[in-house]
């Protein structure tokens, strides 16, 4: 039985555990097992991206150390955390001969989930079903960090019953940017204004991203302006029968 | 709240700022998106073009070397300049000597004792070292001819774009500060303001004594400087004073005329959204009674070089990243400022590197204010992994490495909360306990929301609420279905080996025949072509139909004989008057709809508002790359794409500025 890692990152973890789950769910449908390595938490991003190398570099060899000693591909529902390990730690450990390579061999081991489920595993229909219009938010880490579009595509492609709608603007940022959103937040209300109104110009009452980062970011600013529409993980409406 | 976010904030609150940010957005989005489907092969070249400047910024100084080396063989005069302050004064010594500055020029008292005058094309470098100041400090007058240039000038303000200055401005501030500076009849009319500026200036390209420009490009094999403008100012100012200077950063180096084609099916695409700009000039060696100095700047970028900014030095100026940044949209180029207040000479995401890389930490909170979101290094022809450098500028790496200060241009408040978390992150147990913690405090506080709102202070209060705290987190959910499991931490070594990914696509030759290919391009750039079987007679008979009786014409292009019997006067003499510009093309460009032009030709095809160009058809080559041989042995060429434009006001297309408002290619 093939195994993986779930490394569920900390916004799941803390704020949507049903992401989580129904990762969880969709991995076990397919025969595969999954493990949660328990001392796991934050894979560093927002250090790394505040410019706190030091401290990005601590919760680095951390997140190393905790799944160095594990077996099997690691999954994680996020493109920004797997953006994280591909391309930010190597550039925190760069010209460091004891952990880059250490670095790399994690990065290697590491899919975003639908990458995953699309490239290495060859999947495309998990037999979900849905009723009604969703459209698709393509964050930023998933599309430009780490080049996965075609996958989440394909997969909300063969959801049954849903109708795939495009979002005006889609490949603009919702104005999240980890710790931008505190630091700017003038600038990040902006970006989050034109993204909600994008989405209530595709008329979908369903908003689908693959970070965290985003839902947290739209679904609050959906909620302080008292919009009725919802975001979800991809996950949660691939796990949907 | 810092001065930057104020500066921010206004800027958003700035309803015409914002419109005119709106539209330089949408338009540049779209004219790049379209330009680049004329080139399938566009990833491929793109990554050809970073190999290629990784390359010069690895042997810099060998092809600064060359470079100068050629450049001395041209017979130009080459300085070189470390700092701001050392290239201001190069110039103002150049100023010094110039034989207006020495009262022999003009032909009366009252013209001998006016001031040294420069005429200015666009040029960064020069708003980086704030010569303009400095210039006009020491009783020199400059004056800017690129129309967005010359309206922030009359304006007294920086440019907001580095290809669009006037960017932030709408069609009625441009027309009322015309009304205000120059006299004329308030009017929001685009084509009538540019008529005027053109009057305006065309004054001063004539009796400037010296042209100052920026160079976009130096080939290091020839010597070659490359300098492109829309509407012809670029043109003007290097080949009419009887001095030029060119002012140019140390890294603006390409190995050779091959590699300058390829920038160049980059540079215009990216920045404009042309195939090819307007003008695209090649200078080599001084024209006739002509001075050329070229002013070489380092100001900072040795330092940068060496720094783990270097890729920064990649950057050939298009202000793609700007067009794409979702940042820029909202501030336009005046809210990037430094601690000081200074606007930064550079905007956008290459500025927010550039800016604290070649001027020092005065402009290190300028990357702060980014999403990392990649838009700008999405669009960036020669791939700079800006967002990986912005993230090095706040990890305080704009020194030389070892001098590193983690956490630039951070507030202190998210740097503590950011280095509490740190502590909680590298230990699992205080991070489940402190998630535990973080759901009971939230359940105090709203008992039966999902969300919380929090005060705007915090940043993310301002505009939206904060999810609450799952009562059960996903990892005690798991271990609740699953069961646990403890980890022991060992360290292992691993050998790790990297795995390159490239990817290319197969370049796609445009197979249509050339002739038709080139007519088609000229004529939707508003060129006009005709298919001739004796150029001179049906040229005759145009000049004939439009009133013409006197040409500028260049030698042995047409039959002088026809034209006597036919009346028609001509000269090859530069002259203001003249209206019509008759010379040969040295070869076309099919993919463009460009003609060669080239050293006795350069004034008959600049000055005159109507250009003739004789071509023949077995002149017309694909593309420029096809071309590049033809123009290492001139002194002085340039590839003209169509009439001359501009975008300035509005980002309204303009046809007619500096150059001829026509361009009429005769097929032979």
């Amino acid at each position: 039985m093939t195994q993986v890692q779930l490394f569920v990152t900390c916004l799941v973890d803390s704020f949507f555990p049903q992401t989580g789950e129904a990762v969880v769910n969709i991995l076990h449908r397919l025969g595969i097992d999954v493990d949660f390595a328990p001392d796991q938490t934050c894979c560093g991003q927002p250090q790394f991206n505040a410019g706190l190398r030091k401290d990005a570099r601590a919760i680095a060899e951390h997140t190393i150390r905790t799944f160095e000693n594990t077996t099997g591909d690691i999954v994680t529902p996020s493109g920004s955390c797997a953006h994280m390990f591909r391309h930010n730690y190597p550039e925190i450990f760069e010209g460091d001969s004891l952990w880059l390579p250490r670095a790399k061999a994690l990065a290697e081991r590491t899919y975003e989930f639908t990458e995953y489920l699309v490239d290495k595993l060859n999947v495309t229909d998990l037999g979900a079903t849905w009723d009604g219009p969703i459209t698709y938010h393509p964050s930023c880490h998933t599309l430009r960090g780490i080049d996965v579009d075609r996958q989440p595509r394909e997969l909300l492609a063969n959801v049954k019953g849903a109708t795939l709608v495009e979002l005006p603007q889609a490949e603009e940022c919702c104005g999240f940017g980890g710790i931008m959103s505190v630091e700017h937040p003038e600038l990040s209300a902006e970006w989050l204004k034109r993204k909600i109104s994008n989405l209530e110009m595709s008329q979908a009452p369903v908003m689908v991203v693959t970070d965290a980062g985003c839902r947290m970011h739209i679904a609050g600013g959906l909620n302080r302006q008292k919009k009725s529409q919802r975001v979800m993980h991809i996950a949660e409406v691939l796990s949907h029968q | 709240m810092t001065t930057f976010r104020k500066r921010i904030l206004e800027s958003i609150n700035n309803e015409n700022l914002q419109t005119a940010l709106d539209n330089n957005t949408e338009r540049r989005l779209k004219g790049r998106a379209a330009a680049f489907e004329s080139i399938p092969d566009w990833r491929e070249r793109r990554l050809r073009a970073n190999k290629i400047r990784a390359d010069v910024i690895d042997n810099l100084n060998a092809y600064l070397e060359k470079f100068i080396a050629k450049n001395e063989e041209n017979g130009v005069i080459v300085h070189r300049a470390k700092d701001a302050a050392e290239a201001i004064q190069i110039v103002l010594n150049i100023a010094k000597k110039s034989p207006q500055s020495r009262g022999v020029r003009g032909e009366n008292q009252k013209e001998s004792s006016r001031k040294v005058l420069v005429a200015k094309s666009k040029s960064m470098v020069s708003e980086e070292i704030a010569l303009n100041h400095a210039l006009e400090k020491e009783n020199i007058e400059v004056i800017e001819t690129d129309l967005g240039e010359y309206i922030v000038q009359l304006r007294h303000e920086r440019p907001s774009h580095i290809i669009t200055p006037a960017a932030h401005l709408k069609k009625e501030q441009v027309a009322e500060l015309f009304h205000e500076k120059l006299g004329i009849p308030y009017t929001t009319d685009i084509p009538t303001l540019t008529a005027t500026a053109r009057k305006v200036l065309r004054e001063v390209f004539l009796t400037a004594d010296i042209g100052l420009s920026g160079v976009n490009f130096g080939v290091a094999e020839t010597g070659g400087v490359c300098i492109i403008t829309n509407e012809g100012n670029g043109r003007m100012v290097a080949t009419l004073p009887p001095v030029h200077i060119a002012l140019m950063g140390m890294e603006r180096i390409v190995p050779n005329l091959n590699d300058l084609a390829l920038m160049l099916s980059l540079l215009p695409r990216s920045a404009t959204g042309q195939k090819l700009t307007v003008y695209t000039q090649l200078l080599h060696k001084p024209i006739q009674n002509q001075t050329r100095h070229l002013v070489i700047l380092d100001n900072g970028r040795t330092r940068l070089r060496n720094s783990p900014l270097r890729e920064s030095l990649y950057c050939i100026r298009c202000g793609a990243c700007l067009n794409a940044c979702p940042v820029f949209r909202e501030l336009g180029g005046h809210a990037y400022i430094g601690s000081d207040l200074s606007i930064a000479p550079y905007p956008g995401p290459i500025g927010s590197v550039i800016s604290p890389g070649l001027l020092g930490e005065n402009y290190v909170q300028l990357a702060q204010a980014s999403s990392l979101c990649g838009a700008c290094k999405d669009a960036c022809p020669v791939n700079i992994d800006l967002p990986k450098l912005l993230t090095r500028v706040r990890a305080g790496q704009t020194e030389e490495r070892g001098k590193k200060k983690d956490g630039a241009g951070l507030s202190s408040s998210t740097k503590f909360g950011l280095q509490m978390y740190t502590r909680i992150a590298t230990h699992p147990k205080l991070f489940t306990a402190s998630q535990k913690l973080a759901a009971l405090t939230f359940s105090l506080f709203a008992p039966r929301s999902q969300w919380i709102r929090l005060p705007a202070f915090t940043g993310w209060g301002y505009s939206k609420d904060f999810p609450k705290f799952a009562g059960k987190t996903f990892r005690e959910r798991y271990k609740g279905k699953h069961g646990g499991r403890e980890t022991s931490i060992q360290v292992d070594k691993f050998a790790g080996e990297q795995v390159g990914r490239f990817e290319g696509e197969q370049v796609d030759k445009f197979q249509s025949e050339p002739v038709s290919q080139f007519i088609h391009e000229l004529t939707a750039l508003s060129g006009n072509v005709q298919q001739t079987n004796n150029a001179t007679k049906d040229i005759i008979e145009f000049l004939k139909t439009h009133n013409i009786s006197k040409i500028h014409l260049e030698p042995n292009v047409l039959d002088e004989n026809l034209l006597r019997e036919a009346g028609i006067e001509f000269t090859s003499e530069p002259d203001p008057q003249i209206i019509v510009g008759v010379t040969n093309a040295v070869c076309g460009l099919a993919d463009t709809g460009s003609v060669l032009i080239v050293d006795g030709a350069l004034h008959a095809s600049l000055i005159p508002e109507i250009h003739i160009a004789v071509l023949k058809q077995s002149d017309i080559l694909p593309s420029l790359p096809d071309a590049m041989h033809l123009i290492n042995v001139t002194r002085a060429a340039v590839f003209v794409t169509g009439p001359s434009r501009t975008a300035d006001i509005e980002m309204t297309l303009t046809i007619g500025v500096h150059g001829p408002k026509e361009i009429h290619v005769f097929l032979t």
